[in-house]
């Protein structure tokens, strides 16, 4: 509801929402247009000059091999993360509908890993993924199997970084989905539950369908926020074995920050920016919708 | 029928019980670590269940001047929170509550979803120049603003929301009364929106908490370092100094913890619908 305002009124309108309106754009609008900016420049950072050059820099990174593989990394990273976050979060939410005893309790613990810090669960996990003393090998030992080189196998790395995510962030998709389940009707699984013949149909043709809007938005907060991958990589591989763990963000930080060539940084943003537009366009409708302006 | 509902109901607490095993060994890993003497720690084959119980990581943490850290922490997440909710409060309420021109409303909450979206090392070439200009690279003050990027996007979209739903019939008649809009603000639609408010608070401390990037990238002295810093700085620096490195993980996690023990009960509920 908006109610007709006089021009006192409206002044004081402006001045509530100028504050947020400044920092807003101090904080995201002046930097976006400054990375697009810096995309079409090359940079001598010791001399502080810099040159146009065009689409040079897009050039440059698309034609770098690990340019691309950090994009692949990501692409591997987001897609796995995701699927398994939302269809696990998604199993153990049906699991869990029906309440028994301790229900409560065990919902309150499946909780516990994303109310930790990002940085204190990767630091755990680093000491329990240690190839020599670390508990995981010592207990696949235990059971007869081979100690597995976690962080340390290129081809492995990556996997345990998705483990480390997935670990922390099932319990979001849980949450989520557990809520939306209750806001369905009692009778779908009421009934997928005493007629276990037909769970797997019901599961698929009502259950699922009726959850699809709930399913994609706890999928697209995932997408969000794995797109984003840095801290994880940071703590557990710093981007290694080689670069089998450098994510766009990654790369993006150490052309920035290691290399200072602030143009390629900028041209690898804006790549990013495109690539994730494409959530975007999906995500906002969708939210504006919701919370109709 | 009844066996397969059997075989259900065995499959239901077979997963229940893994699920629990794999959330919870890792936390367990974590309290019995940090508890361990610093020779048990890098044993060979690590002890499941400790030798030995010793407060020592802690005294090793408290001694270490950790706490400088955490008061950093402290401050920064109190600030963010509070800048946050305030500039988010009264934008979100301009929003509601009047059509600006030129479909400002429209493009200002469009744009506040793309930067929640973006990622936030894009943004950090130019806050880093700028900020350094302005004198806020290792400052508490420079956190407190850049990780604006983060909550205010983040507290002005639930509160936009929260707001919607504030009947507008209280703040009419209180218009006919003759009150200014800034006491309609402050003392009517503060006070009845302060729920969604500390809801929106306590979700973007524990963002504020958590924060990494900025934080690596805009704090270089240790002695300006927040908690996930610090801890990274443990990991990096000394490879297997494992039971200190576990003792400040527990410690920085109480803070969480103790935020989400206040929210839980809007966890499954307001929690589903505000986090979208």
């Amino acid at each position: 509801m908006v109610i007709m305002h006089s021009g006192r009124e409206r002044a004081f309108f402006l001045l509530l929402i100028a504050p947020a309106v400044v920092v807003v754009m101090v904080l995201t609008v002046f930097p976006v247009f400054s990375v697009a900016s810096n995309s079409l420049f090359d940079f001598d950072y010791i001399a502080g000059t810099r040159e146009l050059v065009g689409f040079d820099n897009y050039r440059s990174i698309l034609s770098d091999r690990q340019f691309l593989q950090s994009i692949g990394n990501t692409a591997i990273f987001v897609a796995l993360a995701v699927l398994l976050e939302t269809g696990v979060g998604f199993a153990i939410a049906l699991l869990l509908y029906k309440p028994f005893r301790g229900s409560r309790i065990v919902s309150l613990t499946a909780m516990a890993p994303m109310m930790l810090s990002t940085m204190v669960v990767s630091a755990t996990w680093r000491t329990m993924f240690h190839f020599d003393i670390g508990v995981l090998n010592s207990l696949l030992e235990r059971f007869g199997l081979s100690p597995v080189r976690w962080l340390i196998d290129p081809d492995i790395a990556l996997f345990s970084i998705v483990l480390v995510d997935v670990w922390q962030w099932t319990p979001f998709a849980f949450i989520i989905l557990s809520a939306a389940l209750r806001t369905l009707p009692p009778e779908y699984l009421e009934a997928a539950r005493i007629d276990g013949s037909g769970t797997l149909g019901l599961l698929r043709h009502i259950i699922v369908p009726l959850m699809a809007s709930h399913l994609l938005t706890v999928a697209m907060l995932r997408t969000i926020d794995t797109f984003r991958l840095f801290s994880k990589v940071y703590a557990l591989t710093g981007g290694g074995p080689g670069n089998a763990t450098e994510t766009i963000s990654y790369f993006i930080y150490r052309e920035a920050f290691s290399y200072f060539n602030l143009g390629r940084a900028g041209a690898a943003s804006m790549v990013a920016f495109i690539l994730i537009a494409v959530v975007a366009l999906i995500y906002i409708p969708r939210l504006l919708r919701e919370n109709a302006v | 029928m009844t066996a397969t509902r059997r075989s259900v109901s065995v499959l239901r607490g077979v997963v229940i019980t893994l699920v629990l095993l794999v959330t919870v060994f890792p936390l367990y890993w974590i309290a019995i670590t940090s508890l361990k003497g610093p020779r048990e720690v890098v044993l060979q084959i690590p002890t499941l269940f400790p030798q030995v119980l010793t407060l020592r990581n802690y005294q090793t943490v408290l001694e270490a001047r950790v706490g400088g850290n955490f008061l950093n922490s402290l401050l920064v997440t109190a600030g963010s929170t509070v800048l946050s909710i305030y500039l988010g409060f009264t934008a979100a309420y301009a929003i509601v509550r009047h059509r600006f021109r030129w479909n400002f409303n429209g493009i200002f909450l469009v744009w506040i979803l793309v930067v929640k979206i973006l990622p936030p090392i894009v943004l950090a070439v130019p806050l880093y120049e700028l900020f350094l200009g302005m004198g806020l690279v290792n400052s508490r003050l420079g956190l407190i603003f850049v990780y604006q990027v983060y909550t205010l996007p983040y507290a002005l979209w639930i509160l936009v929301g929260f707001l919607r739903s504030v009947p507008i019939e209280i703040e009419e008649a209180a218009r006919i009364d003759g009150a200014s809009p800034g006491q309609i603000v402050a003392l009517i639609v503060a006070p009845l929106s302060a729920g969604g408010i500390a809801a929106t608070s306590v979700f973007t401390a524990i963002m504020a908490w958590d924060e990494f990037l900025f934080a690596l990238l805009f704090t270089r002295r240790p002695r300006m370092f927040t908690v996930p810093l610090r801890i990274v700085n443990y990991i990096t620096e000394y490879e297997t100094e494992w039971g200190s490195l576990m003792a400040i993980g527990l410690l920085a996690s109480v803070p969480l913890l103790l935020l989400t023990a206040f929210v839980y009960e809007r966890l499954t509920t307001d929690f589903a619908a505000s986090l979208k």
